[in-house]
């Protein structure tokens, strides 16, 4: 066809925009979106809207970019590329002090002393105790490696997959028809097989508003690890407003994970409402059963700006859906701490395990609780 | 059948009683022209199940559903071997005389929805249904039977499509699928009807349903969809909901009624109970003024 190149041109740039706007499209899809305009006529925009956004976008989040990108893009509408209004708000978030920021400094500190720190076993005590809100630069990467390692153990849960395990209780039919040939249809030999252990789902909630600060850090390294060891694994931060950070955390490098996570979270180092983020999580993500029969871990100081009653209704909800909550509250780690903030007191009754997770023993502890939590008897 | 435009392909679809919007029928027209899965994701109740029903009844074939749960394997999915009759063989037979291989033939193979669906000769539409809830072994299995529409069984070789199925996945993600399996397939976002649409589709799904208690009762729902409830109802609560007014003799709707018939709506308790008194003849009252605004 006679216009196919202009349509060709014209695609395959707007698949680069998508691209830069944080899309993944590659050049399979850009295919696909070629031979779905093809066949649909091109005089219905509707027709053309659709095509090209069933075949580029595979995620429901990726759709309002879509949307933009194509008004901005196709129509020639009065907005911002997306692409720009990205860059507009990574400025914005880099104007006030983010973490990532003090994190990026700090690396440069780092780089100027020379050899990261070494530390011998008697260190490695030091540095298990210490409180995370103390720990400087060189030490918290220290502690990276070992928070990795401690993140490695996952809650599991039978899968209804069974393999062969000569100590399994189910009989392995098909198996023992195969060797019951040899024996005239006689099933002599009773080949076993059994469930397999696999992750159980874990749902991860982190406080990052400014009370949270001096622990965020360490916390965000332990979510990185954690999100490591696997599928499964969903993480998230809130203060004002909940953000998802599985994909941000999915980076290897812990650093690139970290920045992406600062920038992600709008609202880092604000004021916390606990109540009304958990409404949120369970609004949007518990409706899609994400927390069904996972273990939920919540990272707080329990400090809520709002009502602590809408914190109870929804820690309630929560607990009703998941296998088991976990909470975790760094000023736990302080012998006189008691929990009387009023978000921490109306949640309590819904939370199964209640841990500190101030330092690195602490964050041993957690793992070996998540590692053999058991469903709770009564809610 | 043969679709020649998105326009005739809706057009059917209207015909089978499936009223989908502009974008839905594009992704299914695409699917065919393209032979290309389709993933369908959505809150739950917009019709996804539904869509795949009426994409079989119009291109007048076979629809094979496989239910996805966690847990489910290729014994389920797939195929499974008839261990009873095995034995019964063997015992039947005198002592030495069975091979294996005749015991391992077509004969001995329980066939299951994807095996079904590959190894056809008449039109099938596959639906493979709430994907997001098999486990993800499973969902890397189904991503190679649909890149080669071909399954082998160790005992009987590999049996390739004849003709490709019309495969459409439906997800209500409760996780996120894998992005191979997203990559190979088109996506659309299915979400709640406009009013006007649910308003039809109501009509159609509930013969002789007055017009003003479709219109009211569409409006209504509408308004349950506004408010902060844990399960908002989908076009499948509105249309039973339809049936039990309409069952009741109502011609309009009133805060007596919504009342006594709120359960085919709401499905748990906290909803019913944030959807009482004030709050339901307030709803009532904006659904009678949304729907007489038309």
């Amino acid at each position: 066809m006679a216009a196919g190149d202009a349509i060709v041109g014209h695609v395959v740039t707007f698949g680069r925009v998508l691209h830069e706007a944080g899309l993944e499209v590659g050049p399979g899809r850009v295919a696909d979106a070629l031979r779905a305009l093809d066949s649909v006529d091109l005089a219905r925009q509707e027709d053309v809207f659709f095509s090209l956004r069933q075949t580029l976008v595979s995620r429901r989040d990726e759709l309002d970019l879509f949307d933009r990108a194509f008004s901005a893009w196709f129509l020639r509408a009065p907005v911002l590329p997306p692409v720009r209004t990205r860059h507009a708000s990574e400025t914005v978030t880099r104007v006030g002090e983010s973490p990532s920021e003090r994190l990026r400094s700090q690396g440069d500190e780092e780089d100027a002393d020379g050899d990261p720190l070494e530390l011998g076993a008697s260190g490695h005590e030091l540095l298990r105790e210490k409180d995370f809100a103390e720990l400087t630069g060189d030490e918290l990467r220290h502690v990276r490696t070992l928070i990795a390692q401690i993140a490695q153990m996952r809650p599991q849960r039978l899968s209804r997959r069974r393999a062969a395990d000569s100590r399994g209780t189910s009989l392995d039919v098909r198996r023992m028809i195969r060797r019951s040939l040899r024996t005239g249809g006689d099933p002599v030999d009773r080949p076993l097989r059994a469930r397999k252990d696999v992750p159980r789902k874990l749902v991860v909630l982190c406080d990052v508003s400014g009370s949270m600060d001096s622990y965020a850090r360490a916390l965000l390294l332990f979510l990185h690890a954690v999100v490591g060891t696997g599928r499964g694994v969903e993480a998230f931060a809130f203060g004002t407003r909940l953000s998802r950070l599985t994909p941000e955390l999915a980076t290897r490098d812990p650093d690139a994970a970290l920045d992406r996570c600062t920038e992600a979270v709008v609202d880092w180092g604000s004021g916390t409402r606990i109540g009304a983020s958990l409404r949120e999580f369970n609004e949007v993500y518990g409706k899609r059963a994400l927390s069904r029969g996972a273990i939920v871990l919540i990272v707080s100081d329990g400090w809520e700006r709002e009502d602590p009653e809408l914190v109870g209704r929804e820690m309630a909800k929560l607990a009703r859906a998941a296998y088991a909550v976990v909470w975790v509250n760094p000023l736990k780690g302080n012998p006189q701490y008691q929990p009387l903030a009023g978000g921490m007191r109306a949640a309590l009754p819904y939370v199964d395990r209640f841990l500190p997770g101030h330092n690195l023993r602490s964050l041993e502890e957690l793992a070996a609780v998540l590692a053999g939590i058991e469903r709770r008897h009564a809610a | 059948m043969e679709f020649g435009s998105i326009d005739e392909l809706e057009g059917a679809l209207r015909d089978a009683d499936y009223l989908p919007e502009r974008g839905l029928s594009t992704a299914l027209y695409l699917a065919l022209v393209l032979s290309k899965p389709v993933l369908l994701e959505g809150e739950a109740g917009v019709g996804k199940t539904e869509a795949a029903k009426a994409l079989a009844t119009v291109l007048g074939a076979r629809l094979i559903r496989l239910q996805c749960y966690e847990g489910l394997d290729v014994a389920h999915a797939v195929y499974e071997w008839n261990y009873p009759r095995q034995l019964l063989h063997i015992r039947a037979a005198q002592e030495g005389t069975v091979r294996e291989e005749e015991l391992f033939g077509p004969e001995y193979l329980i066939r299951r929805p994807l095996l079904e669906a590959i190894d056809s000769d008449e039109p099938v539409v596959l639906l493979i249904d709430e994907i997001d809830r098999a486990d993800e072994e499973f969902e890397a299995f189904l991503l190679e039977v649909l890149s080669d529409f071909q399954i082998t069984i160790p005992e009987l070789g590999t049996i390739s499509a004849r003709r490709r199925p019309a495969v459409i996945l439906t997800s209500n993600r409760t996780r996120e699928l894998h992005d191979a399996l997203k990559r190979r397939a088109l996506f659309h976002w299915i979400g709640h009807p406009s009013l006007e649409r649910e308003i039809e589709i109501v009509r159609i799904r509930v013969p002789g349903i007055p017009e003003r208690l479709a219109s009211e009762a569409a409006a209504f729902v509408r308004e349950l969809r506004g408010l902060d409830l844990s399960k908002p109802p989908g076009v499948a609560e509105t249309i039973d909901w339809g049936m039990a007014l309409n069952a009741l003799g109502r011609k309009e709707l009133d805060a007596e009624v919504v009342r006594q018939t709120l359960g085919s709506v709401l499905k748990y308790r906290e909803d019913i109970e944030t959807v009482q008194d004030e709050t339901l003849s307030r709803l009532v009252g904006e659904a009678r003024a949304a729907s007489a605004a038309r």
